[in-house]
């Protein structure tokens, strides 16, 4: 983690209760890691009055109560946190997570597109995926957990024609982030796998057991194994560091 | 001393469900507020029999609501205009109302307004998810009351101590939503991109937008005069607040609301005043909406209004409440629930 942003932030009034923060530079990879240093900053030194934060790729929305607040004293603040060096707290050490998944023309309806996209074979789309370090970077809707430093031909383009039912468990890709869908629900993300683990469960105290900045990589398991795990809640690798 | 009242639910809405103010602090995780569409109501309810304004509470959406109650159980209800009987009487909304034991309380919705809310004095068994009781369907967590289920309320409420009358008349200074057959007057302020699609503010403030019947609890989907920028540069997906005027590339306006997610990546025109997301949170299919440029100072200036008028009804109804020896559960101060 950065001691202090390279990068200037800028600011933007969204309505009467929130700004809207990103980072100006040139380089999306750099905008989108110092907007990660802005979020952890801002989630320890809450300045008073900001009600939540809401992540995005490459932006905070940074909400706010205003009749308590106001949205110069909450860009004060940002500007004061992203000038300062980061607490001691803020260096965790980040938890590894194995993510079992099957790849089967059921689980990985894009795959074929995706190579085609890349000039490749199927499988070394996959070979991709597994041989990628990822990191968590945001929890997305419903806590799906997004990830960026996936290993690309080059960044994958969304699907034209978004799906409109993707089951839970689904592995998806789109630029070089990947995604897991912890619920049924609609995508414009490709799909090239599935994981049989849960990935968010609401009946537990902690619906989820990952957080940002948690590293991330895949391997791959027949339907077999599979089916042996199916529903198995996703916990952290106990074995240390991923191989 | 605290019971519990149990209370049969003997009709529903089209949707009923248990709800509140919503989440708070979980969207870094994910997960939106939600809560109450009106929370401007919703908030008002609890006051009204003496809850403070982030209680769980009854949400419901068209039809008619009917629960019957055990024992004499001390009520409101806000929101849309209805019709509402204890007993086949009619009953006033927007005022405290007790049910006694047996008597069956009938919500029906009049269709102004899209959203009924039920309070009940003291504190409702409800699951929560994340600290609340508001519903996340996408997530598994319905909250949907059905017909034939059994509410419980532990309350502390066992009828007024003067006992004149069981109805006591109450005349509470109460801030209720001006419901009209005409377009509803929603106040917006203007965002940074709204000068890169010109003629778009002037089109927007001399147009009536509909809401369709393709609007859920993530967004209100308008029809409506629209302008598009003419250059379509990616926008990478980022947070949107509630309230917030997206133009997608169809001809048609989104109003985000409690259940938004990440927008994807459309230009963003303007944002709802928090004061306008009550009505908001009311319009349902067919309701015709004109929007209002304001600026910030009057959205903040409005919002302070309101706040005044709830901490004057929590005082007013606090004072009469001990008179009346019904327990109020209100906080005070920064810790009170505030609308968001």
């Amino acid at each position: 983690m950065s001691i202090h942003l390279e990068a200037p932030i800028a600011t933007e009034r969204y309505g009467d209760s929130a700004v809207m923060v990103t980072v100006r530079h040139p380089d999306a990879a750099l905008r989108a890691g110092h907007i990660v240093d802005v979020r952890d900053r801002l989630v320890q030194r809450r300045p008073f009055g900001v009600t939540d934060v809401v992540s995005g790729l490459e932006s905070l929305l940074v909400e706010f109560d205003p009749l308590i607040t106001a949205a110069e004293h909450v860009e004060y603040a940002l500007r004061l946190l992203a000038d300062l060096p980061p607490l001691d707290a803020l260096h965790v050490t980040p938890k590894n997570f194995v993510i079992p998944i099957i790849v089967t023309e059921q689980t990985a309806p894009d795959l074929d597109e995706v190579a085609a996209e890349w000039g490749v074979p199927s499988d070394d789309v996959i070979d991709h995926l597994l041989r990628s370090t990822l990191t968590i970077s945001l929890l997305g809707a419903a806590m799906a957990p997004m990830m960026a430093g996936l290993e690309t031909v080059r960044p994958i383009r969304r699907r034209a024609e978004p799906r409109t039912d993707v089951p839970p468990g689904s592995i998806m890709v789109a630029g070089t982030n990947a995604i897991i869908q912890p619920f049924p629900g609609p995508t414009g993300w490709r799909v090239i796998g599935r994981t049989p683990l849960t990935i968010v469960d609401i009946n537990r105290p902690e619906p989820v057991s990952f957080s940002t900045g948690d590293i991330v990589r895949f391997e791959r398991i027949d339907t077999a194994a599979a089916a042996r795990r199916d529903g198995e809640f996703l916990l952290p690798n106990t074995n240390g560091a991923p191989a | 001393m605290t019971d519990t009242a149990h209370l049969d639910v003997t009709d529903t809405g089209w949707l009923t469900t248990f709800q509140d103010l919503g989440r708070t602090d979980t969207e870094r995780r994910g997960v939106p507020s939600g809560g109450a569409a009106d929370q401007h109501s919703a908030a008002v309810a609890n006051i009204l029999v003496g809850n403070r304004r982030g209680a769980p509470l009854i949400e419901s959406m068209g039809g008619e609501l009917a629960i019957v109650p055990d024992v004499d159980v001390l009520v409101a209800v806000t929101g849309t205009p209805s019709r509402v009987t204890v007993g086949g009487a009619h009953v006033d909304s927007w005022t405290p109302v007790v049910v006694p034991a047996g008597h069956e309380l009938r919500i029906s919705e009049g269709g102004l307004g899209a959203r009924s809310y039920l309070a009940i004095n003291g504190l409702l068994a409800v699951e929560r998810f994340l600290g609340s009781a508001a519903p996340d369907a996408r997530m598994g967590f319905g909250q949907v009351i059905a017909r034939g289920s059994e509410i419980r309320v532990d309350t502390g409420f066992h009828g007024f101590d003067r006992t004149f009358f069981d109805q006591s008349l109450f005349r509470f200074p109460v801030p209720r939503l001006a419901f009209d057959e005409k377009p509803w007057t929603i106040d917006v302020l203007p965002s940074d991109q709204l000068v890169g699609i010109p003629g778009m503010r002037e089109l927007v403030a001399e147009s009536i937008y509909t809401v369709t019947d393709r609007s859920n609890h993530v967004g209100l989907r308008l029809n409506g005069p629209v302008l598009h920028p003419d250059d379509r540069t990616e926008i990478v997906s980022h947070g949107v607040p509630i309230g917030a005027l997206e133009v997608p590339h169809a001809d048609e306006l989104i109003v985000l609301g409690r259940y938004r997610s990440l927008t994807a990546g459309y230009p963003i025109i303007g944002f709802a005043t928090r004061t306008s997301l009550a009505m908001l949170g009311q319009a349902g299919p067919g309701r015709e909406l004109r929007f209002r440029w304001v600026d910030r100072d009057r959205a903040v200036h409005a919002a302070r209004a309101v706040e005044g008028e709830l901490q004057k009804l929590e005082s007013v109804v606090s004072d009469a409440f001990v008179a009346l020896g019904v327990p109020t559960t209100f906080s005070r101060g920064l810790d009170c629930a505030r609308i968001i």
